[in-house]
């Protein structure tokens, strides 16, 4: 087939992006621009110079940053884990990673509300253990909210850099080891970085849906922890103010673009470091 | 001679099925009439409200459980084309959804059981009219407070820290708490003090250390209630409390000495929306003495219909419940929210 041929075949694709995707950001942006008069950045100026839209973005960013630092932290070793692991072993840990995933967003949510609870699995558990004497309140609190998206995010962040464990030939490290560097050495100079193309997906994945969650941060803090998702749907659907909903769209999508973006530039630079 | 090939067989089967079939799918749907209300509703109303109805009229009833202010917004992007016949939906909202043109008035020759309301349920000569009227208090859990609720200051109490449930000001049942702040700021009457936001604000921004949650799906929060994981409930309603407490579930609802509110359920029939007919039957059913005298009994509410009679054992609340102004609450609502929400973040 000719060059131009398989150029073709990106069409349906560039297509159904440019109507589900551009067009309604341009939109967005659109209507971010404008009030019952006509153009102006009058939207922008009130958000921006609103003590308020600054906690809730300031809540929207810690919520998200701290999500994807807790799925690294526990996602990374265990991606490793799942990727050493042989036959019957690693058939289980992928079931058990890909199986939540089948269940809905709002059933996982509203489990971990029953599980958070004063008499709740967790509440037990850590009686049971002896770490606290008395239940602790952990539901409608960050902490409970970060315990909660987390679990529910950590496939994405697990999958990803699985996917590239598998890929790294493991006698870079024995070839690593022949010329000198040590286990640590070997892991922060080889293996980390030929794992970056994996973390940055996994990183760009879970920020993502963290920074614009609505049901978990709902469900798990209900209407008391207002973040920018639910700025958007309470000037639309309540509120009936579409250009401070747009605006607050439009920062969401400014913020996800940036950390994103330097995610990956922070990732090549650590390929790159020699 | 002439041969059939098995796709050939199947293609015109496929078709025979289709052009008999397809009348009959057409007629099933015509029978269909959706209905918007409260997700609260929807367990009682489709075990003993819906299916006398279904009986009565041959249609089948679709109903969409959300909350007032959604089904306010999907009247308005439905407006051209609209999905929903009849809404059920509070005062407040009736009152927007009839100023933006939403509503179709209800003609008493369609809806004969207008007549037989008491005056006060028909809003602006048939816009929409109250098929009920839910009293509202405090639900409590019966095992943490097992000697109830005298007064709404328990909400502030410190024995409560960290047990107490909001309902969102997005709920119309988030203004109750609104005005019993103001009246408890202020010492004046709820019809004086409703119209008093700023010691409301003031008077509920000391009541954050006793809250576990503020929320807007209220069946989670009455889980959590009935769990025991919070102890009190404000501005909840009869027909969702004593419905659960009847069920065995150990809440209840109380009175405080201070006034109880009328939650406003009002019905309404969408302009230029599907099945006329069967919108106009459901709403007549809907005012009818039968099915309110089953709400009363299922779902412990007031009657708007003269010859409906209480069931035996119905307790009704001392003094007449406290209907607010809805006028300047929809004037100021937006405005509220905007500050419920830095406040109470």
């Amino acid at each position: 087939m000719t060059r131009l041929g398989i150029g073709w075949l990106a069409v349906p694709a560039c297509v159904f992006c440019l109507l589900v995707f551009a067009l309604p950001l341009a939109l967005l942006l659109l209507e971010s621009l404008r009030d019952g008069q006509g153009w102006t950045l009058d939207g922008y100026r009130n958000f921006l110079g609103s003590a308020y839209s600054w906690q809730v973005t300031t809540r929207t960013l810690r919520l998200a940053v701290l999500t994807t630092l807790i799925c690294i932290i526990i996602g990374y070793p265990a991606a490793f884990a799942l990727a050493r692991a042989r036959g019957v072993w690693q058939a289980l840990f992928v079931a058990a990673l890909l199986l939540p995933l089948s269940l809905s967003v709002i059933v996982k949510a509203f489990g971990w509300t029953v599980l958070l609870r004063s008499n709740g699995v967790v509440n037990r558990l850590l009686m049971a253990s002896g770490l606290t004497d008395a239940p602790m309140r952990l539901i409608f609190t960050e902490t409970g909210l970060l315990i909660g998206i987390a679990n529910i995010f950590l496939p994405f962040m697990v999958l990803p850099i699985f996917s590239v464990i598998r890929q790294i030939d493991p006698r870079l490290t024995d070839a690593a080891a022949t010329l000198g560097a040590g286990p640590i050495h070997g892991f922060t100079r080889v293996v980390v970085p030929l794992t970056m193309p994996g973390v940055v997906a996994g990183v760009t994945l879970v920020f993502s849906m963290s920074i614009a969650a609505y049901v978990i941060p709902t469900l798990l803090m209900g209407d008391r922890y207002q973040t920018l998702s639910t700025t958007i749907a309470t000037s639309f659907l309540y509120l009936q103010d579409p250009q401070r909903g747009s605006v607050a769209g439009v920062v969401l999508l400014v913020l996800s673009l940036l950390v994103v973006g330097a995610s990956v530039v922070l990732a090549r630079k650590v390929r790159a470091t020699p | 001679m002439t041969t059939f090939s098995r796709r050939g067989l199947l293609q015109a089967a496929s078709a025979g099925v289709a052009v008999t079939g397809f009348p009959g799918i057409l007629r099933a749907q015509s029978r269909d009439l959706v209905v918007g209300g409260a997700a609260g509703m929807a367990g009682y109303m489709r075990e003993f409200v819906f299916p006398v109805i279904e009986r009565q009229s041959g249609m089948r009833v679709v109903f969409d459980g959300t909350r007032s202010l959604v089904n306010l917004e999907k009247l308005r992007a439905d407006k051209a084309s609209p999905r929903m016949s009849v809404v059920l939906m509070d005062d407040p909202i009736m009152q927007i959804a009839w100023a933006e043109g939403l509503l179709e008035k209800l003609a008493p020759s369609a809806t004969p059981n207008i007549a037989k309301l008491i005056p006060t349920a028909i809003h602006l000569d048939g816009a929409w009219v109250n098929y009920q009227a839910p009293w509202v208090g405090i639900g409590y859990n019966r095992d943490s407070m097992p000697r109830g609720v005298d007064s709404y200051e328990a909400l502030w109490a410190p024995a409560n820290r960290g047990k107490v449930i909001l309902p969102s000001l997005q709920n119309t049942e988030g203004l109750w708490t609104m005005i019993v702040a103001a009246h408890l700021e202020t010492g004046k009457p709820f019809a004086e003090a409703q119209y008093d936001a700023d010691a409301a604000f003031k008077k509920l921004a000391t009541l954050k250390p006793n809250l576990l949650t503020i929320y807007t799906n209220q069946p989670q929060a009455e889980n959590l209630l009935e769990s025991g994981e919070a102890t009190l409930m404000s501005g909840q309603f009869s027909s969702y409390t004593l419905i659960r407490k009847a069920g065995g579930a150990p809440v209840d609802l109380a009175a405080p000495k201070e006034g109880v509110f009328a939650m406003p359920s009002g019905i309404c029939k969408v302009k230029n929306g599907p099945n006329g007919e069967l919108a106009n039957a459901f709403l007549n059913a809907f005012m009818s003495a039968e099915i309110q005298q089953i709400l009363a009994e299922k779902s412990y509410v007031l009657p708007t219909n003269t010859e409906a009679r209480l069931p035996a054992g119905f307790v009704v609340p001392p003094g007449t419940p406290f209907a607010p102004d809805w006028e300047n609450v929809n004037k100021n609502r937006d405005a509220w929210i905007r500050r419920w929400n830095e406040v109470m973040a």
